[in-house]
């Protein structure tokens, strides 16, 4: 079994191979965010899928319909409608990676990139990615292609968000190295496409 | 057992190789074209490549191919990134584009396949497979292909940016077949052709009959910037170098030692002798014709009579006869007028005493080389050809004759004979060549063991043919296209080179291809200075006295 202690964000709504949407309450401010790295357990807590979230998405609700339409409404209710919320604020996941070859603890597998063998299932708790996860996630830049190619994620903010957190997480020296091996793996995959290299790069560059 | 580290303290790590790039296509015709790295600095691993650099290619099956660098090109993923470049003031973008988009390409021609177990390079007869890793050549790569220094093989210069490492001429070969010296003016012709003659002398790979049109090679010459370098009578001092002058005057002013005085009597002088020079003086083709039936009507003193401004009775009765127009005679007068002795100071009315073609010859087979050198005459082309041919003609005239003597059990083979001319197109030209002595020297190649080495600046001025005969070619800079286009000719896939050709320095670089060599190579030829006259062993004037000393000393004891 993954022994994990990071927070828990939220729980698994839906999966898929390619991707997952779990749900939570009012987001706090640090989490989750557009581009921000999570996982969740699968394979019966053997693994762990790595993704990107693209998509956060806050649903109305029949209280919400009401309140919107009354005039003069009171801060408490509002508060209390964020706090207890009928439906849960849906955070689409992009998945880039799992832990691969692992037998038991989190910290002794290595992060492949890719899709899951398998997603994670529902109500499965979702927790955001260690430094450690980040840093050796983007070690290769594979994961790049699977974002291009996702088609309801916006590839290129993701791309650019994802790039400079997960430059961010490493040490100052290595940062400048970092982006322009991302920005050389980048020109590879869009050599075909100059305008949309040109703008990730700018995006992403130091 | 040590593990690998401790090895590798004890033996020192091998540093690796740095990689150039992969090969991504190309054709053995054509070229290969290697993609290259970005490298440590975008763009860096491009700016430091040179046309005619060495690359190996280490093929996918153990086999590494020997090339040459024969162009350089800028390349890119997205044609469209011309009409769009990142903003150079954006060092980030540059730099992701200069090292992924964007990229450097070389072209290399194939020479030679270093094989494991192989002791000598062989041929290259395919193409290295696709995405074979490209590294530039080490020396240990470029010692091997071109063998070490030694009795038959002289080093003549070394790959560019590799000065530790020999490229060495096989003396053999190179005398087996004609070569040349091509490239234009100024561009250290002489210096070459210098050393490699001081290597045969050395060598005794061949004996040398030099037309020393400019006095460059038997005494002193001074450079451009006034540097005195030794000439080949200075360099030899054991007689094996003679000097024969026909300019007992000028060598006199420039203290030059000479062993000789050439003097040719005009009624030795043949009208084969005298058609060479037809372009020269301005013969007709009539007047050509003329020539043999003057000498035929007059006399072996044809040319005296013709000049002759008292006694024209015998013109007159030519001129009667009406088989020569009168006015191709007055013409061929005029044109003949060059031939008085008060002009060319080395003719004279009566044959001289000395048979110096006789001398000449037998100094030859003895193994002494022979510089002619020409003093002021050299100025006159006119007088250089008919030298040249006068004497060359009656030389290769007794080598036939002795080579078939040699045949037939009757006598010895003649030495390997090389004869430098300087202004070859004079000689060669595409008009003459098919019926002059150099031509049918060039064409035979060593049937008789004569063989020419001729220098140049203008190849193309050279018949085609003869120019496909030439075994080693060592061609400084020539940026005119025909003569490029001719120092190719007759050689394989030589297109790939034209560029290097085209880029050498102006001064002590050269491209060497052809027979002597195992591939063709760019060198920065070898320093013709100190280094050279002691490989040669010559000792200057104290080492020299400490050696006669130390002989003295070992025959006869210490003074003291």
């Amino acid at each position: 079994m993954l022994v994990d202690t990071a927070v828990t964000i939220g729980r698994l709504l839906r999966s898929a191979t390619t991707g997952y949407v779990f749900g939570c309450s009012v987001p706090e401010p640090d989490v989750p965010r557009f581009g921000d790295f999570v996982k969740a357990p699968a394979q019966r807590g053997r693994t762990n899928v790595i993704g990107l979230i693209y998509n956060i998405v806050i649903e109305d609700d029949a209280f919400v319909r009401q309140m919107v339409a009354t005039p003069d409404l009171d801060e408490a209710y509002i508060l209390d409608q964020r706090l207890n919320r009928q439906v849960p604020i849906e955070v689409s996941v992009l998945s880039i990676g799992y832990y691969d070859g692992l037998g038991n603890g989190s910290s002794a597998g290595t992060i492949a990139c890719g899709l899951p063998p398998q997603p994670p299932v529902t109500l499965d708790s979702i927790r955001p990615c260690t430094q450690r996860e980040v840093i050796e996630c983007t070690g290769s830049f594979e994961y790049l292609r699977l974002v291009l190619n996702a088609p309801d994620a916006p590839a290129d903010e993701l791309i650019a968000v994802s790039l400079r957190s997960a430059a961010a997480m490493r040490p100052p020296e290595d940062r400048l190295f970092f982006l322009r091996g991302a920005g050389r793996e980048l020109a590879r995959l869009l050599s075909r496409d100059l305008p949309r290299l040109e703008n990730l790069l700018r995006r992403i560059k130091p | 057992m040590h593990p690998l580290s401790e090895l590798d303290d004890f033996f020192a790590k091998v540093p690796p190789r740095p990689r150039l790039g992969l090969v991504v296509g190309g054709s053995l015709s054509q070229g290969v074209l290697v993609k290259l790295d970005p490298g440590q600095v975008p763009g860096g691993v491009i700016e430091d490549m040179a046309v005619g650099r060495y690359v190996v290619v280490e093929g996918k099956t153990g086999k590494k191919f020997f090339s040459i660098v024969t162009d350089i090109a800028l390349d890119s993923t997205n044609p469209d990134l011309a009409k769009s470049p990142p903003d150079p003031d954006d060092a980030f973008l540059a730099d992701v584009y200069s090292s992924s988009l964007a990229f450097g390409a070389l072209k290399i021609a194939p020479m030679l396949l270093l094989e494991h177990e192989a002791s000598e390079p062989k041929p290259v007869k395919t193409v290295p497979a696709h995405f074979s890793l490209a590294y530039p050549a080490t020396e240990a790569d470029v010692n091997q292909v071109f063998g070490p220094e030694d009795a038959q093989h002289w080093h003549i210069g070394s790959p560019l940016d590799m000065e530790q490492v020999k490229v060495n001429l096989d003396l053999k070969r190179f005398v087996e077949r004609s070569s040349g010296v091509f490239g234009k003016s100024g561009t250290g012709k002489s210096f070459i052709t210098r050393t490699i003659l001081a290597g045969i002398v050395k060598a005794d790979s061949a004996v040398n009959l030099i037309f020393d049109m400019h006095n460059d090679y038997g005494w002193a010459v001074k450079d451009e910037h006034g540097r005195e370098f030794k000439g080949l009578r200075q360099l030899f001092d054991n007689g094996r170098v003679q000097v024969i002058t026909l300019d007992p005057e000028t060598s006199r002013h420039r203290n030059s030692k000479t062993d000789g005085l050439l003097r040719i009597g005009l009624e030795q002088i043949e009208p084969e002798d005298v058609e060479m020079l037809a372009g020269i003086i301005g013969l007709t083709e009539v007047q050509v014709g003329a020539l043999y039936y003057l000498r035929r009507k007059l006399g072996p003193d044809w040319i005296v009579r013709l000049l002759d401004e008292e006694d024209t009775a015998a013109i007159q009765e030519l001129e009667a006869e009406e088989k020569v127009q009168k006015g191709t005679l007055r013409a061929m007068q005029r044109k003949f007028e060059m031939f008085r002795p008060d002009r060319l100071g080395f003719l004279s009315l009566r044959p001289p005493p000395d048979d110096m073609v006789e001398y000449i010859f037998h100094a030859l087979n003895r193994g002494t080389n022979i510089v002619l050198e020409f003093g002021v005459y050299g100025n006159s082309l006119a007088a250089y050809v008919l030298v040249a041919n006068y004497l060359t003609r009656r030389i290769h005239e007794k080598y036939v004759d002795m080579k078939n003597r040699a045949a037939g059990r009757r006598g010895e083979e003649p030495r390997p004979l090389v004869i430098t001319i300087e202004e070859a197109h004079k000689f060669l030209d595409p008009d003459i060549a098919g019926h002059t002595i150099f031509g049918n020297i060039a064409r035979e190649l060593r049937k008789y063991n004569v063989t020419l080495l001729i220098v140049d600046q203008r190849p193309s001025g050279i018949d085609e043919e003869v120019m496909s005969q030439i075994g080693t070619r060592i061609t400084c800079l020539l940026d005119n296209e025909a003569d490029i286009k001719a120092v190719f000719s007759g050689v394989s896939g030589a297109g790939q080179l034209r560029e290097v050709l085209a880029r050498l320095d102006t001064q002590q670089q050269a491209l060497i291809l052809g027979h002597a060599v195992p591939m063709p190579v760019v060198i920065k030829t070898r320093d013709y200075g100190p280094d050279l006259y002691a490989a040669i062993g010559f000792l200057d004037e104290p080492a020299a006295r400490e050696k006669r000393k130390a002989a003295k000393s070992a025959l006869y004891g210490d003074d003291d």
